[in-house]
C-alpha cells in the first residue's frame, strides 16, 4: 500500500488562507489504514477546520481515490456540496489528490498528507519499505529480500565492508540486507544462487513518468 | 619497478596512502607524498573517502606521477553514475594512471555532505566488470571503444567482517570480475589473518594486508566500537596503554613493524597496504623498523 503521513496542519491552513469552504476526500484503501484519510480523520479535519473559522460542504470516502473514474462516479451524488465548495482538500495519497485534480478542472485540490513510499504494514500502523517499483524485479535472485530497497546504497553481489554483525553502516537500526539475504538463502538452500555476478541495473525500467496500458488494442477500437 | 611487475614478480610489495586534502593548499599532502618517494612501490589516492568531499583522486594521482611516483586511483561508486565512471577511467587512462582500486564507497551519511543523493548506479563487482571491458576495448554496454585501457585493476576485502561468509563469496565475485589484486581493511590478528589467506590463496590474485597505524590505545577503543570489521585484540591495547600517551604511537609503530615482519617471514600475504591515517610522516619509520628499508 501506499504509505502517507499527515502534513504539519499549520501548513495546510497556510494553504488555504484564500479559501473558505471545501469538500474533503479520503480514501477507504492505503489512507484508511494509515489512519491519514478514513471515516474518523475526515471527521476530525472537518472539526479542525470549521475550528478555524472554515466551511466543510460535504466529504466523501471513496472505495479507491486513485481510482480515477470509480471517485468521479462516486462524487455524483455530492454534486451540490462540490459546487458550493471553493476548494478541495484530498486526504490520502499524491495519486488519490491527481485524481481530484483531474476531476475538478477549476478548482483548486490542496493535499493534507505527504505520501512516502510503497510500504507493508507490518503490525497496526506500522510500515516498511520492502519494493522500490524499480521496474526489474530481483527478488527471484536474492531469496525473495529486495537488496534495492532493504540496502541504503541498493547494492546487487553482496554486502559492503560496513556490514557489521548484521547491522548496516548507514543506521544500527538497519538490518544488513545482504546478511539477511545470506541468511535465508542459505536456509532454503540457494547459496548457488547467491553465487552469481548480478548485472548492473537497467534503471530505464523505472523511468518517469511511467504508462502502461494492457487493454487489447482490438478492444481500444471498438 | 612499477606497482604491478612487482607484485608478480613475488616481491613483498608495499602501499601507502595519502587523502586529498578538502581545499586546493596541497603544500602538506605533497610533502608526505615526496618523504614515501622511492620507499612505497605504489600509493593509493582516496576518492572523497568517508563521504567527506575534498580533491578528486585522479587530479592528485596526475600530481604524482609528476613527481615519478605510481598511483593507484581509488575509485567509488557513490558519486558517479555508470557514464561518469566510465568516462573517468578513460580519461585517467590518458593520463597515464595504470592502477585503479574499485570500490562501492562510504555511504554519504558518513560524510558531511548527508543529504547528497547516493548514486550506486552499479557497484564494486561490477565497476570491476566495467574496467575488465574497457581493458578489452568496449565499454558497459558493449560499445567498441577507440583505443582501450591497460589498468591493473584491484578491490577490497574484509577478512574479519562477521558474518564471514556473505563477505567471501563476494569476494569470489570480484575475482571472477577480473581483480588482480587485494588491499584489505585493517587486520591486526595475524592467527586469523591466516585462516582467511588459507582461502584467499585459493585464487589467482595477489592479496595485500590492510595495517592501520594505532595511534593511541583510545584510537583501538574508538575502532573496535564504531568501524565495522576491525577488531584490535585486547593484547594490542593494553601494549599501547603500558607505553603511556606519550610513546603510544611509538608503540603502534612498533606493532605495526612486527605485524609487517611476520606477514613478510612467514610468507603470509604478498605484501602490506599501510594506512597511516594523518600520521603519513611515520611509514618510513614503520618501514625502517620492519626492515624494508
Amino acid at each position: 500500500m501506499i504509505i502517507t503521513k499527515k502534513r504539519d496542519f499549520k501548513d495546510l491552513m497556510e494553504n488555504l488562507r484564500n479559501y473558505k469552504s471545501f469538500f474533503l476526500i479520503g480514501c477507504s484503501e492505503c489512507a484508511s489504514l494509515c489512519g491519514t484519510g478514513g471515516e474518523p480523520e475526515l471527521a476530525a479535519m472537518k472539526e479542525a477546520l470549521e475550528a478555524e473559522g472554515k466551511t466543510v460542504t460535504g466529504t466523501l470516502l471513496p472505495k479507491t481515490g486513485c481510482q480515477t473514474l470509480g471517485t468521479k462516479i462516486e462524487l455524483k451524488k455530492d454534486k451540490e456540496a462540490c459546487a458550493k465548495a471553493e476548494a478541495i482538500i484530498v486526504m490520502s495519497c499524491g495519486a488519490g489528490t491527481q485524481s481530484a485534480v483531474e476531476i475538478f478542472p477549476d478548482k483548486p485540490v490542496f493535499p493534507s498528507n505527504d505520501s512516502l513510499f510503497l510500504g507493508n504494514m507490518t503490525r497496526f500502523q506500522m510500515f516498511d519499505e520492502r519494493c522500490s517499483l524499480c521496474g526489474k524485479c530481483v527478488l527471484d535472485k536474492t531469496g525473495g529480500i529486495c537488496p534495492v530497497t532493504a540496502c541504503p546504497k541498493g547494492l546487487l553481489n553482496g554486502p559492503c565492508g560496513g556490514t557489521d554483525n548484521g547491522k548496516c553502516e548507514v543506521s544500527p537500526d538497519i538490518e544488513c540486507a545482504w546478511v539477511r539475504i545470506y541468511e535465508r538463502m542459505k536456509k532454503t538452500d540457494q547459496l548457488e544462487d547467491f553465487k552469481k555476478v548480478l548485472e548492473p541495473k537497467d534503471w530505464s525500467a523505472s523511468r518517469k513518468p511511467a504508462t502502461l496500458n494492457t487493454r487489447d488494442k482490438k478492444e481500444e477500437k471498438k | 619497478m612499477s606497482f604491478k611487475s612487482a607484485l608478480e614478480s613475488g616481491k613483498f610489495t608495499v602501499t601507502a596512502e595519502v587523502g586529498p586534502p578538502k581545499g586546493t593548499d596541497i603544500k602538506k599532502i605533497l610533502h608526505e607524498a615526496g618523504m614515501l618517494k622511492g620507499k612505497v612501490d605504489a600509493l593509493n589516492v582516496t576518492d572523497n573517502q568517508s563521504a567527506v568531499m575534498r580533491i578528486n583522486s585522479m587530479s592528485f594521482c596526475k600530481l604524482l606521477l609528476d613527481m615519478g611516483q605510481e598511483p593507484i586511483l581509488q575509485m567509488t561508486c557513490r558519486d558517479r553514475n555508470r557514464i561518469g565512471l566510465q568516462s573517468d577511467l578513460l580519461g585517467a587512462s590518458i593520463l597515464g594512471i595504470k592502477n585503479v582500486l574499485c570500490m562501492t564507497g562510504d555511504h554519504p551519511n558518513a560524510g558531511d555532505h548527508k543529504e547528497a543523493k547516493p548514486v550506486y548506479d552499479i557497484e564494486s563487482v561490477q565497476l570491476l566488470q566495467v574496467v575488465d571491458g574497457l581493458n578489452n576495448g568496449r565499454d558497459l554496454m558493449g560499445n567498441d571503444l577507440q583505443g582501450a585501457t591497460d589498468y591493473y585493476q584491484g578491490a577490497v576485502v574484509t577478512p574479519e567482517a562477521n558474518p564471514i561468509e556473505p563477505q567471501m563469496m563476494k569476494f569470489e565475485k570480484k575475482v571472477k570480475a577480473g581483480a588482480k589484486f587485494f588491499q584489505t581493511q585493517a587486520i591486526y590478528d595475524i592467527d586469523k589473518f591466516k585462516v582467511f589467506m588459507s582461502d584467499a590463496r585459493k585464487f589467482p590474485v595477489k592479496i595485500l594486508a590492510g595495517l592501520v597505524l594505532l595511534k593511541s590505545a583510545g584510537m583501538a577503543n574508538f575502532m573496535n566500537k564504531f568501524v565495522p570489521g576491525i577488531t584490535v585484540p585486547q593484547e594490542l591495547i593494553d601494549e599501547l596503554k603500558a607505553a603511556g600517551k606519550e610513546k603510544a604511537l611509538d608503540k603502534g609503530i612498533d606493532i605495526m613493524a612486527r605485524h609487517i615482519r611476520q606477514l613478510k617471514d612467514e610468507n603470509i600475504c604478498d605484501g602490506v597496504h599501510i594506512m597511516a591515517i594523518g600520521a603519513e610522516d611515520k611509514v618510513p619509520a614503520i618501514m625502517e623498523r620492519a626492515g624494508l628499508l
